[in-house]
């Protein structure tokens, strides 16, 4: 295991060297807000509440769904590349777990994404944008667990889709769009709450809303006692499902696997 | 001019044809950024079925203006892929290759790159967006309705087209402008797709003055739509895209001409 974690801390250290890239993701992450914060300001029109749901819920929303979205994004090209160059030969010789060490390279990269992207991104918007304070300390760390746990969600289907690249000339338009639905569906466009009823009820059988809208509920405060306890549980079989799927796919694709050359 | 015509269509069919190499592969990616690009009208579409207008803009106002976006980069990208990917040019030395052929050096680029797959993405998009929305928006259509379409097209794709000759020739001075484009086009782009008044001055201002986005979509819009909050801005720059298009074209087109002397190979 401290293998794997060396592995993090590793490509943690590695986005630290890149100081332009850095400052422009913030400023990505915090366009994109300002974006749908401007749509909803104008939608809200003066309003306090639409249906129960305040401005600064609207925009706690985003800032989370949206902030995590744009700083979890990352390259998905990834396994693609290492089949395509045949690199991937050499991967699966050495004495590691190639799919755990991609998830906890990824995570590095994860985490360096929240404190140098995420956080400062949040920071700067709290100057303009009407944000919610957390309802509790308490608060704060679910939304943190859920957060992580979001993560392996939103991973998992990276690495479904990533891995069929054992069978297509090229993964990218999958990838795009798998990136599309999750960004509409997970409510990183459009807060959950004004889906429509149809839709926000189909949604409940998917993990698109343990990615992002478990942590916004979370940090607000909107779910009590057994309710949390049901949406960390729905998160962790989400994550069972998809790692089984995965395992499935990568299996089946190493076996199919032919490198030429080396 | 009928040689420059029959080497855009030889480049094209070569273009295509490469493209469509992996005719399954091809249609996925089309389809991929068209759904990319859609997602956010999507989300739209749905926030309306709760709030019904945005600054009272209807969803249906909105499609028309979201269709000139998508319609202008499905052309520009046509005719300027070779200027948005300028810096790879020159950083892979291919610059060079153009310079010594027998045609005008922004003539060859102009002609022979198109990233077909995005085109067919955005235009399609684009031309959808259209025909759902021109009938519901209450314009009349006839001749010179039709006629001033087309001309804000055409300006939409030359605003664009000089924003990125104006990148291509900083490319002369630092090789890489990627940065510039992703904060001056693109982040700048995901902004100009909705209506300009939605936004904080400062950022309506960076719209029509430092990338006048506004003169591809909004204000051009405005003149078929005459919606109340055109009452922010004077009337006549619902007429100057064309204007705008142009000059701004002639400046960029200036500067390029001037940078070309600063092009110093990277190659060996």
């Amino acid at each position: 295991m401290n293998t794997y974690i060396q592995f993090a801390v590793i490509k943690f250290r590695n986005k630290m060297a890149y100081r332009f890239d850095y400052l422009l993701g913030i400023l990505n992450t915090l366009l994109s807000f300002v974006v749908y914060w401007s749509i909803y300001k104008a939608l809200y029109d003066g309003a306090s509440a639409v249906d129960g749901v305040t401005f600064s819920m609207v925009t706690t929303n985003f800032i989370i769904s949206l902030g995590l979205s744009s700083a979890f994004s990352k390259n998905e090209m990834f396994l693609q590349d290492k089949i395509k160059q045949g690199t991937i030969a050499n991967e699966l010789l050495k004495p590691v777990n190639f799919k755990l060490r991609m998830l906890f390279e990824d995570i590095g990269e994860g985490a360096f994404s929240v404190v140098f992207n995420f956080l400062p991104t949040v920071v700067i918007a709290a100057f303009f944008a009407e944000l919610s304070a957390p309802s509790s300390a308490v608060n704060i760390f679910l939304c943190l667990i859920s957060v992580v746990l979001g993560y392996i969600v939103l991973w998992q289907i990276s690495f479904i889709v990533q891995s069929w690249s054992f069978w297509l000339f090229s993964v990218w338009g999958l990838v795009t769009i798998k990136n599309v639905i999750i960004n509409i569906l997970a409510g990183a466009y459009i807060p959950m709450w004004f889906m429509p009823d149809w839709l926000k009820n189909a949604i409940r059988f998917t993990p698109f809303d343990s990615i992002y809208f478990t942590p916004v509920q979370l940090y607000l405060g909107e779910l009590q006692g057994w309710e949390i306890l049901i949406n960390f549980a729905r998160q962790i079989l989400w994550i069972v499902i998809l790692y089984g799927i995965g395992e499935l796919c990568w299996r089946k694709g190493i076996k199919r696997l032919v490198v030429q050359g080396g | 001019m009928k040689d420059i015509i029959s080497l855009f269509f030889a480049y094209a069919k070569s273009g295509l044809k490469s493209r469509f190499q992996y005719k399954l592969d091809a249609i996925v990616v089309i389809f991929a950024v068209f759904l990319r690009e859609a997602g956010g009208i999507i989300a739209m579409y749905l926030a309306l079925l709760k709030f019904d207008t945005i600054n009272n803009w209807n969803i249906d106002e909105l499609l028309f203006l979201f269709s000139l976006i998508f319609i202008t980069y499905g052309i520009f990208i046509v005719f300027f892929m070779a200027l948005r990917d300028f810096s790879d040019w020159i950083k892979h030395g291919d610059f060079d290759r153009v310079m010594v052929r027998p045609r005008g050096l922004l003539t060859q680029l102009v002609l022979c790159g198109a990233d077909w797959l995005a085109a067919f993405g955005h235009g399609t998009l684009g031309i959808i967006l259209f025909i759902v929305s021109a009938n519901k928006v209450g314009i009349q259509w006839d001749f010179g309705m039709a006629v001033y379409y087309v001309v804000i097209v055409i300006s939409g794709v030359l605003i664009q087209g000089a924003v990125f000759l104006i990148f291509s020739a900083v490319s002369f001075y630092v090789v890489e402008t990627n940065s510039l484009k992703e904060i001056f086009y693109w982040n700048m782009r995901k902004f100009a797709i909705y209506p300009l008044s939605i936004y904080h001055k400062f950022i309506q201002s960076i719209l029509i003055f430092v990338v006048p986005f506004a003169f591809v979509n909004y204000f051009p819009a405005q003149f078929f739509l005459r919606k109340a909050d055109m009452a922010a801005y004077p009337d006549w720059v619902m007429y100057i895209s064309p204007i705008v298009g142009i000059v701004l074209y002639i400046i960029a087109y200036s500067f390029w001409k001037f940078s070309l002397r600063y092009y110093k190979s990277t190659g060996n």
